[in-house]
């Protein structure tokens, strides 16, 4: 699965999301390709990736991405492997 | 005996006065170090190098895009102009060490150091009181940059051997002691989610929720508010910092007149229309910025990997101390709007007021302090105090961003090269240090480093019983508060 990881600046929230995703995909066993760039990139590069995951406060960046091909995910924690597991399963694997 | 000075000399001038082959080099060690494979390595060297490398080649863009103004500036009012933003500061701040003669590898090493004492602190938490690792690397970057001319400024004839103990003794505290000082606040916000600041403006975080809550009467809160849809662009930088660039050059340029340009800048020729040639200067800093943090991103990714490594090998139960922008979900998706509006707001009257009372420095507002600073203010401030906190607050972080910004770059002679760091912290604290070093001497330096050791004693004092426990078990943490406050309510009825 491509991974997208989305923040303002492409250096320090993304890298964290980026770590974090890598060990939640691990624990579900679901082989990921992952990269991470600022909130303007994403924005265009969205639609060659699976999944596209950044702050709640970044959300309205993706209004107009077709989310029937890539799935946005908005997080309250970026820190929480918790609330990336849970929204991973009921956004990305339908659960 | 020979062959050893020729070896260390040879890794002198090749290895370790080039930054970008020294950083590869660190990079390359770290991943050997945390038993990665070595084609692991290898391939973190190139990308820590090329990152380097990149990040060469947009400074000396944004330096002469940036040149022709400057020069028109001087030459027709003869002012300084200084943009407030840590891209520009580094930059400045590199233009200005290796003006001096020293090599920029410096910051590298500085880095390292500072980053081992952070990590020292918090091995020997239970004396110490420090609870944080600071990990966010490009902002160590910057900081190290903008750190390390301070210190060369302050005492020029120090050898690099002092300078790196000094910075890094003075830097690892900074990291430390702020990051610590930020818990309280970011848990109370976050209810537990884990983590603290390390930033740019963790001095402006403590003060603004410790001030907040004095705003909260009769205030709404940011939640019941909506703003216009247009502003959800400027969450993006390089929508921002063109917006912003060609408002502050077409107002300079526009001043400064086209023939003045013409004679300053070989390659207008005057046949383009001077509006689009304005248009295109403004433009091409947008684009060197992107390409500068391009090269960050790359450098950064590295080095973060193995401190994370390194820092959950020897840190196991520390707290994180990461990027502002982590606590933007846990505020209502208008605070850092709402932040950035006010923030602006406040640097553009204080810039307005700069000019009027003939300062020889013309800030300029940058997209990151403006916008991170103050974004990240007004989430606390909300938080506490609600949407006259959230306006306030961001409002005179902007004002004090300006006059402290302008003061520092005049006073640490960085205003020729045209950018000062710019983020909160840098404009008070640090033109304090800066200030402190180089009419204290190594005495100043030395208050400086014990006055920060005390703060997190200070904290421990007024909090004994709670004071790990609420970095390290939020939901005990909670209970027992609550469980207190019943007690106290029975006791009063009683």
């Amino acid at each position: 699965m491509k991974v997208l990881a989305a923040c303002g600046s492409g250096m320090g929230s993304s890298q964290i999301i980026k770590m974090k995703i890598t060990n939640v995909f691990k624990k579900l066993d679901i082989p990921l390709e992952i990269h991470h760039c600022a909130v303007s990139e994403a924005k265009t590069l969205a639609p060659s990736y699976d999944v596209v995951v950044c702050s709640n406060s970044l959300l309205d960046v993706f209004k107009n991405v077709d989310q029937s091909k890539t799935k946005i995910i908005g997080l309250k924690n970026l820190l929480s492997e918790k609330e990336i597991e849970e929204k991973v399963r009921e956004i990305v694997l339908g659960e | 005996m020979e062959l050893l000075i020729s070896v260390w000399t040879f890794f002198q001038v090749n290895i370790l006065t080039q930054p970008a082959f020294f950083l590869g080099i660190i990079v390359f060690v770290g991943y050997l170090l945390l038993g990665r494979p070595v084609y692991d390595a290898l391939a973190g060297f190139i990308k820590a190098t090329v990152g380097y490398l990149v990040l060469n080649v947009a400074a000396g863009g944004l330096v002469g895009n940036f040149r022709p103004i400057l020069a028109g500036l001087k030459e027709r009012f003869n002012l300084s102009a200084v943009v407030i933003d840590p891209y520009f500061g580094q930059t400045a701040a590199q233009q200005a060490i290796e003006g001096a003669g020293r090599s920029f590898s410096l910051m590298v090493i500085v880095l390292l150091i500072a980053f081992m004492v952070n990590i020292v602190l918090v091995i020997f938490r239970k004396y110490t009181k420090v609870r944080t690792v600071f990990i966010t690397g490009h902002i160590m970057v910057q900081q190290s940059s903008t750190a390390l001319w301070l210190v060369l400024f302050a005492f020029p004839e120090l050898q690099d051997a002092g300078v790196i103990v000094m910075l890094g003794l003075l830097l690892g505290t900074y990291w430390s002691v702020f990051s610590n000082l930020t818990v309280e606040a970011t848990q109370n916000l976050t209810e537990g989610g884990g983590f603290a600041i390390g930033h740019q403006q963790m001095f402006g975080v403590w003060l603004t929720d410790k001030v907040a809550g004095k705003f909260s009467k009769n205030s709404k809160k940011l939640e019941d508010i909506t703003l216009p849809g247009f502003l959800s662009i400027f969450k993006e930088s390089v929508v921002s910092t063109s917006i912003l660039m060609f408002l502050f050059f077409g107002i300079i340029m526009g001043i400064l007149g086209k023939d003045l340009m013409m004679t300053i800048d070989a390659t207008y020729t005057g046949e383009r229309n001077y509006i689009f040639y304005i248009l295109e200067k403004s433009l091409y800093f947008a684009v060197y910025l992107q390409i500068l943090q391009l090269g960050v991103r790359m450098f950064v990714s590295e080095l973060t990997e193995s401190f994370q490594g390194i820092s959950n090998k020897l840190l196991p139960g520390s707290m994180p101390a990461i990027d502002c922008a982590a606590t933007y979900g846990f505020g209502p998706g208008n605070a850092v709007t709402f932040g950035f509006l006010f923030g602006a707001l406040g640097q553009f009257l204080a810039i307005i007021g700069l000019v009027v009372f003939k300062s020889p420095v013309l800030v300029i507002t940058g997209f990151v302090p403006v916008f991170f600073d103050n974004a990240t203010f007004a989430v606390y401030a909300n938080h506490k105090g609600g949407m006259k906190a959230a306006m306030i607050i961001p409002f005179i972080s902007g004002v004090i961003q300006v006059i402290g910004g302008g003061l520092a770059a005049y006073l640490f002679q960085l205003s020729q090269f045209g950018g000062w760091h710019g983020n909160f912290d840098w404009d008070t604290l640090w033109l304090g240090y800066g200030v402190i070093m180089k009419y204290g001497g190594y005495a100043g330096v030395a208050a400086l480093v014990i006055g920060m050791l005390l703060i997190p004693q200070l904290q421990y004092r007024k909090n004994k019983k709670h004071y790990f426990m609420i970095a390290e078990d939020y939901e005990q943490y909670k209970e027992e508060i609550e469980a207190e406050n019943q007690t106290e309510f029975s006791t009063e009825a009683a």
